[in-house]
């Protein structure tokens, strides 16, 4: 045998090229995908600079045309009442269907719920808005009859956020591993017990992911709140009822902006960028809570 | 190898004309074998054999396999496993598991051996610490993590979480203890640890042991059992099996000559 038979330590000319070829499109695709956000920072911070202030957050709309005075406090506090009720109705059911698909993920039932739901994910939120409309909203329509309002608006979003909330709850339980689950039925635990002490402590930052992004699609949302809640400049007593519709920070904007008024689109970027602040004020409350109830669970039994 | 006891074992797990089914796949043929008391019994044999289905059905693990079923009987102190009265929670209470790899819960050293004793509604600290304390040095563990019970329990090594996962079965008091291949992802420093521990435990304990390792077999074990293709094909005293084995399948598999 010859004594040099192994190639020159080294990486080959060939290796080098596509290394650097394949890293340069890594670092193309990252700030193609980082781009976006810093755009909508920049353009909204840009274009609304000159209406932001304190008081922007905390005054009602004013003057004429309507909001060239005063700030978006209408919006912010509409918008986190439609929040609230969409969770309140969403993450209890979202959470326990996803529960039961987890658990009884191979039984009839579930598999049709879980095709189900995956439809629901696909409706057009303009669909929703005019069901929603129908059922809550309209003296001629099936249900309700609570006019525009909060409550019918908030609902109607909660509807749209189930499915949402129930997908990544029981995707979360499955990326508990399986090892896990056994280790602690082996001991003789029960179903409820391994659920409620162990697969929803590891899974609980996915579940509050699952949570965060309904959210996050309902602050977005405006076509729904056109047809069931519209808007309202002021902070409304009732939530149901002629006088219920609430404010909201996404119709707000898009109101705002239709309108010829150039103060008007200047005050429309400046809640936008208070509304994509919130998202990521959310996003990050979210994750604390996640990672503390984990820190939690670890210390309990 | 240690000599015969003069006194007669006594029978612990009776498993009869025992069959085990995935849907329409049969894992187990008609299985008849008994595991004594305060003996460890191990079970060797190829990849896919049957001797960790066989396992796993003695404490009905396998009962989260959807279409999983058995046939024939399986009994533990002469109570049938699968009898319909029968709550596999408290089988698995009295037979405890260990598995091939180590599967600490994402909690403190002291609340992974808590767990089985917290979920049985057991919440004085005293009791906890002292049978925490106990379980640990039993599990010969104690000395290594006695300062840092708080710390967490992915912080020790692979044997150190092994024992862990042993000390946590032992701390709700089980009667046999069922080792699946409990040290084919350790070290062989710490495959010999377990291997002490075993013959500790014997005393108190009756202990399966599933292994791929002949050799661990040979060492720990008071009586074999080889599997192939879902039939036991032989189950006696260890010696006799690795000197004198009756069948001639067994015997080509333990000289090497298929595995």
């Amino acid at each position: 045998m010859a004594e040099n038979v192994l190639p020159e330590k080294g990486l080959s000319l060939y290796r080098k090229v596509r290394n650097a070829l394949l890293g340069g499109l890594t670092a193309v695709a990252f700030v193609l995908a980082v781009t976006p956000l810093l755009a909508i920072i920049y353009v909204a911070y840009d274009r609304g600079k000159a209406a932001l202030s304190l008081s922007f957050l905390t005054t009602l709309p004013g003057g004429f045309p309507v909001g060239i005075e005063g700030g978006i406090a209408n919006g912010i506090v509409g918008s986190l009442i439609l929040i609230l009720i969409a969770s309140l109705l969403s993450v209890p059911v979202g959470v326990w269907a996803g529960l039961y698909l987890w658990d009884q993920s191979h039984t009839p039932l579930a598999k049709a719920t879980r095709l189900l739901s995956d439809l629901l994910l696909g409706v057009p939120s303009v669909i929703w808005g005019v069901v929603g409309f129908y059922v809550f909203s309209t003296n001629t329509g099936y249900g309700f009859h609570w006019g525009f309002s909060g409550l019918a608006a908030g609902l109607t979003l909660g509807f749209i956020m189930i499915p949402i909330v129930t997908r990544v709850t029981e995707q979360a339980l499955r990326d508990v591993p399986r090892s896990y689950i056994e280790g602690a039925l082996a001991l003789g635990a029960s179903r409820f017990q391994v659920v409620r002490g162990l697969a929803i402590p590891a899974a609980i930052t996915g579940i509050g992911t699952g949570i965060l992004l309904g959210v996050l699609n309902v602050l977005g949302q405006t076509a729904p709140l056109i047809f069931t809640n519209y808007y309202n400049t002021g902070i409304p007593k009732n939530l149901v009822g002629s006088n219920g519709s609430v404010g909201d920070l996404a119709m707000q904007i898009f109101i705002y902006i239709h309108e010829p008024s150039k103060g008007l689109h200047v005050k429309a970027m400046a809640a936008a960028l208070v509304l994509t602040m919130i998202v990521l004020l959310l996003d990050m409350g979210i994750r604390l809570l996640a990672w503390g109830s984990r820190k939690y669970a670890q210390r309990m039994g | 190898m240690e000599p015969e006891s003069p006194a007669l074992p006594v029978p612990k797990i009776e498993v009869k004309n025992f069959s085990a089914f995935y849907g329409k796949t049969q894992a187990l043929h008609n299985v008849d074998f008994t595991i004594y008391e305060r003996k460890i019994t191990a079970m060797i044999g190829p990849s896919g054999c049957g001797k960790s289905t066989f396992l796993r059905s003695l404490n009905r693990m396998n009962d989260f396999f959807l279409d999983f079923r058995v046939e024939g009987s399986a009994t533990l102190d002469g109570e049938e496993i699968y009898g319909p009265a029968v709550n596999p929670v408290l089988i698995r209470q009295r037979v405890g598991m260990v598995f091939q790899k180590p599967n600490p819960f994402q909690k403190s050293i002291f609340e992974n051996v808590a767990y089985g004793l917290r979920i049985q509604g057991v919440k004085s600290r005293s009791v906890l610490s002292d049978i925490v304390e106990k379980s640990l040095k039993a599990a010969a563990l104690w000395d290594e993590v006695k300062d840092r019970l708080n710390g967490s329990a992915f912080s020790l090594s692979g044997g150190q979480q092994q024992r862990l996962c042993i000390a946590r079965a032992l701390a709700v008091e089980p009667e046999v203890i069922l080792l699946d291949e409990p040290a084919s992802a350790l070290d062989p420093i710490s495959t010999a640890r377990i291997e002490e521990l075993m013959q500790d435990l014997k005393d108190r304990y009756t202990i399966a042991i599933v292994t791929h390792n002949m050799q661990q077999a040979a060492r720990v074990s008071d009586r074999t059992a080889f599997f192939l293709d879902g039939t036991l094909v032989e189950v006696n005293d260890t010696t006799k099996i690795f000197t004198n084995p009756e069948d001639p399948r067994t015997e080509d598999y333990i000289t090497g000559r298929f595995g």
